[in-house]
């Protein structure tokens, strides 16, 4: 790194900018969570829990997180294998067309995400499955699939390709390699390949809006009409929690599987 | 051994099967068709024509609010990079110099604020500029404002978040990319008598072009396709073109016009990221 004491202050003052940019609201929306008052203020007159109490009188509340609790996981899981499959293929074994096919499974992180949206509910509706539980597991499928592809494709790569010559020379059945050495190798991308496609799929709001209807909803779209409908601060309350829940989740992941450095791309 | 070589071949075409066969059912497929549709008349018009053609390509560029729309939504996504940019770089180089718990901490809150919702972030926004909000609370004590100003529901609050959304994609492939350079190479340009700003111009900056540019694409795509954001953080005067597509769909039920919209989208998108690439090779070239 360049070196020079004004320079090195320089870029540590517009680093901490940046990162107070980043975590102000954050730190605001949980203060404002705290706050007696019908409405936001700050400061916060006094300390108070009911709008963590009042979280439940979000419209359908329980409905909407069973819902996206239950496709998120599906469309995470499927993601997980079928992502991990196709990257140890395009990483580890001969195949034709590999640029072509690596730029389909991760086009669709690239195109306008309403776009997919507006594709899946036209073709969902030319088949009649529009409005199901399963069409809104195939749509969030399509745009979390990448994920677990790039992650598991870097595990891979950063993982030592002769350890399974060695295994395969010592006399290991192609399974027994697969099983010892080739999937601890791609488990930590599986795995945080799997956290960011549950996360995305979970938070996703542009597909769920075309796809959902009458009683099928998720959580943002309730989370969204209330706060499009409420002034009061339950939706702060809620975003303190969905913010602790996602922190305690990463450093969980971070410590088990150094998910972090798996996810800086090189 | 080219028996080995085929039984690898029918491994690795069965391993990536399911999922090319899943994206080409349950993408490729409704794109084409959404590309169809797009050529389709509208029978709610005045006067329906039967023939299918490029009549709502046509309405894309002739309706103001549409075309307005479009505009908009470029400039947003081009001056939200230019400003992503711009905070992400220092958080980058200071990464690099960073001791390894600092490093960690910050790339964990970055990590963080990628994975938790984007409706709970821009309502974070909605909050800190809120009339009663601690932005507004600060002006006000500092004396800077003498009514609390209006700061959300417009163009400038829809940066804001677009920014803050995307930081995280725009900091960890700068990080990467600056990883990769060899300090020997800084090093050297500074021992030979350079300055801190010109190594960082001339040694550190263009070796970090690689993840300049996976960073600024990324954000660029982000912001063109932003939907959420602007819903939440604008009004219906600085519509963004995916909620005024998302409209024809929703609220007028013109699926054709609003195919059509999402065409233009997806092309002035990937036509803005392939001229980018180019500038940025012949760029490179002439540097090289």
């Amino acid at each position: 790194m360049p070196e020079g004491i004004a320079f090195r202050r320089i870029v540590a003052v517009s680093a901490w900018l940046g990162i107070a940019f980043l975590l102000f609201p954050v730190a605001f929306t949980f203060a404002a969570s705290l706050g007696p008052s019908q409405f936001i203020e700050f400061p916060p007159a006094g300390l108070s829990l009911r709008w963590y109490e009042n979280i439940a009188r979000i419209n359908r509340v329980v409905d909407a997180t069973l819902v996206s609790l239950g496709v998120a996981l599906l469309a995470g899981a499927f993601a997980a294998v079928l992502g991990a499959a196709a990257a140890l293929a395009l990483v580890r074994l001969p195949l034709p067309g590999k640029a072509a096919v690596t730029s389909l499974l991760l086009s669709p992180i690239a195109l306008p995400i309403v776009a997919i949206g507006i594709a899946l509910i036209q073709f969902f509706i030319l088949l009649g499955v529009a409005f199901t539980w399963w069409s809104l597991v195939i749509g969030h499928l399509v745009l979390v699939l990448a994920y677990p592809v790039r992650t598991v494709a870097a595990s891979l790569t950063l993982s030592n390709p002769s350890l399974e010559e060695a295994a395969a020379s010592l006399g290991a059945t192609p399974w027994q390699v697969f099983r010892t050495v080739t999937l601890p190798q791609m488990a930590p991308g599986m795995v945080s390949g799997f956290l960011f496609a549950f996360l995305i799929s979970f938070d996703n709001y542009p597909i769920s809006i075309f796809l959902v209807r009458g009683d099928l909803t998720t959580l943002p779209i309730e989370l969204f009409n209330y706060i499009s409908q409420n002034l009061d601060p339950t939706p702060a309350a809620f975003s303190s929690v969905y913010v602790a829940v996602v922190a305690v989740l990463i450093w969980l992941a971070e410590r088990r599987f150094r998910i972090v450095s798996l996810s800086i791309p090189r | 051994m080219a028996v080995a070589a085929g039984a690898a071949r029918m491994t690795g075409l069965l391993l990536v099967a399911p999922a090319v066969l899943f994206l080409v059912g349950f993408y490729l497929l409704p794109l084409g068709l959404l590309l169809e549709e797009s050529l389709r008349p509208w029978s709610g018009d005045a006067h329906p024509t039967a023939a299918m053609g490029l009549q709502q390509y046509e309405r894309v560029w002739s309706s103001g609010r549409s075309w307005r729309a479009l505009e908009r939504t470029v400039r947003i996504s081009l001056v939200s990079t230019l400003i992503t940019f711009l905070l992400a770089y220092p958080i980058a180089l200071f990464l690099l110099r960073a001791g390894p718990r600092l490093r960690t901490a910050i790339l964990l809150s970055l990590f963080v604020s990628l994975a938790s919702s984007l409706i709970v972030r821009n309502y974070g926004w909605l909050v800190t500029l809120a009339d009663a909000g601690p932005v507004n609370q600060l002006l006000l004590a500092l004396g800077l404002a003498d009514a609390p100003l209006r700061m959300v529901y417009n163009e400038e609050a829809t940066i804001i978040a677009l920014v803050h959304y995307a930081l995280p994609f725009m900091v960890l492939p700068i990080y990467g990319a600056l990883l990769r350079i060899p300090p020997s190479f800084v090093e050297a340009s500074q021992s030979l008598g350079a300055g801190p700003w010109r190594a960082l111009w001339g040694i550190v900056l263009p070796l970090s072009m690689p993840g300049v540019f996976g960073g600024t694409t990324l954000t660029f795509a982000i912001c063109m396709s932003a939907f959420v954001t602007p819903l939440m953080l604008g009004s219906p005067a600085t519509s963004m073109i995916s909620q005024v597509a998302a409209e024809q769909f929703l609220v007028q039920l013109n699926f054709p016009f609003g195919s059509a919209m999402v065409v233009v989208l997806t092309v002035v998108t990937f036509a803005i990221l392939l001229a980018y690439t180019l500038l940025v090779r012949a760029a490179v070239r002439v540097h090289a």
